[in-house]
């Protein structure tokens, strides 16, 4: 019973054609599934400089449709094909805003129902007749749960001296339907990996909290059956939509159309695109990159797990040596000569320490795993890529360092019942120590701790934050001890007058961090977001200085906290688009002997013989900072890859990038720094030490074919 | 009760693309395995080592029927199992669509204009087309002998369901069996699919 009913459609089909072929043309075709009727608006007559709109109005049958411009995952966009007389000129199809139409996993593009597709006609000056003959040849493929390609020629006499307003109610609905620009609205979008993150900002106020739908003009770039992961920051409405694995083009440009329910038209803006497109296919690197794959680096492949708790264990331990966890060590040091009387109270204080790093070790990787579930591409250091988050630390070392500086208490800046509090739970106080401690060390993935993080993130989510719980215990291990042993605290010096000059002391660490943070600010938004943020920082002195200043009046301190809260604030309103901007240029990691990582740059180089030395690296990183200044700027080093022509690549890491967290994934890690030495031919790099040694690099140089 | 299975069945396709859209050119092509048209089990694993075109074919579809009934497909398909390469056509079409044709029926309609395929695939529950992201009759695939996807896109150059445009378009499946013959990358890997819908369950 199949047959027949394809030969029926076939037949309508072939009825179609002939209908609209073998009559003289008129200016209505009908088919079973639409009415097409050239139609025409001419108020004023036709002469030029007068407003003349010609358009194909479609009448579909119901649920039959056809496309817009951007016809989705199938289908094509209606066609429209003029002979006009000579010196006139139809503008291009003013397309309506479309529908979603989804038919299954794909999603299409078009209209339902009745359609006016309007263009603009330019009538030539020396136009002098009376009457003016349109023909039109129009294309259109129609479909339902069968699609139809259907065509129609369309003849049309237009009186020029006379108004020509039929269908005026028909246009006007037309003219409303089509997308406008908004002259406040701008939008951008980046390639992030396999998605596009689109950010648009000035959409109109009534839109805001609702749900918006995007219609990309370019056909071929995102999946289109995939709704958007969007959300409205403010005025803003930010979305990431996944792109087409078998993406057709890759434009810098990307028109589109944005509306909500209920919205006849929608703004119509163009997005610039910033990024680099992912390669489609074709190359060879791709194809390497599956090999790799099948043969993961050597150190994260054969770890056990009992071996891997061990590693993380003592990686953890060695985390306090860390640069970035040393300010928290120095605290924890007060800590110990304030309460080296009291054992029980020390023990107390160093397991509350204690499940604190755990807790929040644990709480790090339960919130790692829930975003690698949702399919975010985030490592390790996440947290630093965000301007925010750098900003909101600057400001709380900020806090700590003003307070070890002595220039306020804390207590008497919260009120007494607080601050008592405060005093009554010492524990509550380790606690937060060790909370601390956490968010700071978490960016220095020291060298035993990659692969196990490695393992960790590829592991069953139990066993995952088992990992991470005994990276917890191993950095907590030291003070644990200390606040067990007597002897080990009993080393420490007793508290005295000596304390206050330590805590002073300790105040510069602090700043010495915010420095730290404020230039990772800098390669993150520029070098205007780091003065917004010392402006802040600036702002939050005074502020603290007018309220915590000894020797204020009442009246004194009550007028310049005012004025320092205002100041704050504005500060704040200040800095705050700044963070949100995005530095346009890439961060300076391509200098003469460095060039920017990609996949393809290493394939293709390995395909032409040449061995790849490749710098996964971060500002934010201060162990990576460290072996760039050292061991990657010393002569005989950079003889020894010049020599073997090794080509230097840094893959940056201080934003988010998917690229390189996936190439980081591959390699079994999920931190920087990582050194990666391709052999010639080699699919599987060779991994080096995370503290980088110049005999190291050497060595694995020398052992190079 | 209704409603509820609507709305499950709405947030199943809303959950659907994410998994569904998995081939990506330049990555390993899916692993499937099928069953043809004369009821033999063919797998992707079956032809290791060899170049394989994927055509997905509807015989309701005036695109389909514009390669066919011009010969343009049978010429295609001829011309690329002589130098060796698997062809295999694959009808997505679900069995409740009105396009739907059993085995038997397609096979003679495929071998009534002259189609050679390799195989030609059943995949009426739609698992292999979804694995694919294939959205239109025809979309065409070529996989390389280590079995990676290096062409993802459309018959020709040409958008239209007119057979005359045939002879001026470029045929994008023989240009990229030719380069992946040759060895070399191939220089269109990806282009925009036409044609219609691919007819999956629960589609219209």
């Amino acid at each position: 019973m199949r047959l027949p009913r394809l030969l029926i459609v076939a037949a309508l089909w072939v009825g179609a054609l002939d209908a609209a072929s073998a009559q003289a043309p008129g200016p209505v075709v009908t088919t079973p599934q639409v009415r097409a009727e050239l139609v025409a608006h001419a108020p004023e007559g036709v002469g030029a400089g007068k407003p003349v709109a010609l358009g194909l109005l479609i009448r579909h049958q119901p649920h039959w449709h056809t496309y817009w411009k951007n016809p989705g995952d199938s289908g094509l966009p209606t066609t429209l094909e003029w002979q006009l007389p000579a010196g006139f000129e139809a503008g291009p199809i003013e397309w309506p805003t479309p529908s979603r139409l989804p038919l299954g996993p794909l999603m299409n593009y078009g209209y339902e129902g009745t359609l006016l597709l309007p263009v603009a006609l330019t009538v030539p000056p020396d136009f002098a007749a009376d009457t003016l003959d349109l023909r039109l040849r129009a294309e259109w493929l129609v479909c339902k749960d069968v699609c139809i390609p259907e065509s129609g020629e369309f003849a049309l006499q237009l009186p020029a001296r006379a108004a020509t307003a039929a269908h005026a109610a028909a246009f006007a609905a037309a003219r409303a339907a089509v997308p406008a620009p908004l002259p406040q609205a701008q939008g951008r979008a980046r390639v992030d990996g396999t998605a596009l993150a689109l950010r648009v900002e000035g959409l109109p106020a009534a839109w805001q909290g609702r749900e918006l739908s995007f219609f990309p003009e370019t056909p071929g770039v995102i999946q289109n059956a995939a709704k958007p992961v969007a959300q409205w920051e403010g005025a803003a409405w930010v979305a990431q939509v996944p792109l087409d694995p078998q993406r057709a083009e890759s434009p810098t440009q990307m028109p589109a159309v944005f509306t909500v329910p209920g919205e006849a038209a929608g703004v119509q803006l163009t997005l610039a695109v910033k990024g680099a497109w992912p390669a489609v296919g074709g190359s060879a690197a791709p194809v390497a990159a599956v090999d790799a794959a099948a043969a993961p680096a050597a150190p994260a492949a054969p770890i056990g797990l009992a071996l891997a708790l061990a590693f993380a264990v003592v990686g953890g331990m060695l985390l306090n040596l860390m640069p970035c966890v040393f300010p928290v060590l120095s605290l924890k040091v007060l800590g110990f000569a304030r309460h080296a009387g009291e054992r029980r109270a020390l023990l107390a204080g160093g397991l509350a320490y204690t499940v604190g790093v755990v807790a929040s070790f644990v709480a790090l990787a339960g919130l790692l795993l829930a975003l690698r579930a949702g399919g975010e591409q985030l490592g390790w250091g996440f947290q630093l890529q965000s301007p925010w988050v750098v900003a909101g630390l600057a400001l709380l070392f900020t806090l700590i360092g003003l307070n070890l500086a002595g220039m306020f208490e804390f207590g008497s800046l919260l009120p007494d019942r607080v601050a008592t509090l405060q005093l009554r739970h010492p524990l509550l106080d380790s606690l937060l120590t060790g909370v601390l401690a956490v968010a700071v060390a978490a960016p220095c993935t020291a060298p035993f701790m990659g692969a196990s993080l490695g393992l960790a993130v590829t592991l069953p989510t139990v066993q995952a934050l088992a990992v991470f719980a005994a990276l917890g215990f191993g950095m907590a291990l030291p003070y644990l001890a200390a606040s067990a042993w007597p002897a080990v605290a009993r080393a420490l010096p007793r508290p005295g007058p000596w304390m206050a000059t330590f805590k002073g002391l300790m105040a510069f660490p602090m700043f010495a961090t915010v420095v730290w943070l404020v230039w990772v600010l800098g390669q993150q938004v520029g070098i205007d977001g780091a003065a917004a943020l010392l402006g802040t920082l600036v702002a939050l002195a005074f502020l603290v200085w007018a309220i915590g200043g000894a020797g204020h009046s009442r009246a004194v301190r009550a007028a310049l906290g005012t004025l320092g809260a205002v100041l704050l604030a504005a500060a704040l309103v200040w800095t705050a688009p700044a963070l949100r901007s995005e530095l346009a240029a890439a961060p300076a990691a391509a200098d003469a002997t460095w060039q920017a990582w990609s996949p393809e740059r290493v394939a293709r180089a390995q395909a032409e013989g040449q061995a790849v030395f490749v710098d996964f690296t971060a500002a934010w990183c201060v162990t990576c900072q460290f072996n760039k200044r050292t061991t990657l700027a010393s002569d005989a080093v950079m003889a020894d890859f010049a020599a073997r022509r090794v080509l230097l690549l840094r893959a940056d890491w201080t934003r988010r990038d998917a690229a390189i967290t996936a190439e980081l994934t591959r390699l079994g890690r999920s931190g920087v720094p990582v050194y990666a030495l391709y052999a010639p031919g080699a699919a599987t790099p060779r991994l080096l030490g995370e503290i980088l040694s110049v005999a190291e690099v050497r060595g694995a140089l020398a052992a190079l074919p | 009760m209704k409603l509820i299975l609507t709305s499950l069945s709405l947030m199943a396709l809303a959950a659907a693309p994410a998994a569904a859209w998995a081939a990506a050119v330049g990555q390993p092509a899916p692993a499937f395995s099928a069953t043809d048209t004369a009821g033999r089990t063919i797998s992707l694993a079956d032809f290791k080592g060899r170049h394989v075109v994927l055509e997905w074919v509807n015989p309701g579809c005036p695109y389909v029927r514009k390669h066919y009934e011009s010969g343009n497909l049978p010429a295609t398909q001829k011309q690329a199992t002589a130098q060796g390469v698997v062809w295999l056509a694959v009808n997505s079409t679900a069995s409740e669509h009105g396009d739907y044709l059993p085995p038997g029926q397609l096979a003679a309609w495929m071998k009534a204009r002259g189609a050679v395929p390799t195989a030609t695939l059943m995949d009426e529950d739609g698992q292999l087309g979804r694995a694919y992201g294939a959205r239109t009759t025809p979309h065409m695939y070529v996989i390389d002998p280590k079995g990676v996807l290096v062409y993802a896109g459309a018959i020709d150059s040409k958008p239209t369901a007119n057979p005359a445009d045939i002879a001026s378009a470029t045929n994008h499946v023989t240009a990229a069996l030719a380069d992946t013959l040759a060895g070399r990358a191939v220089a269109t890997p990806v282009t925009r699919p036409y044609g219609c819908a691919v007819k999956y369950g629960g589609a219209g």
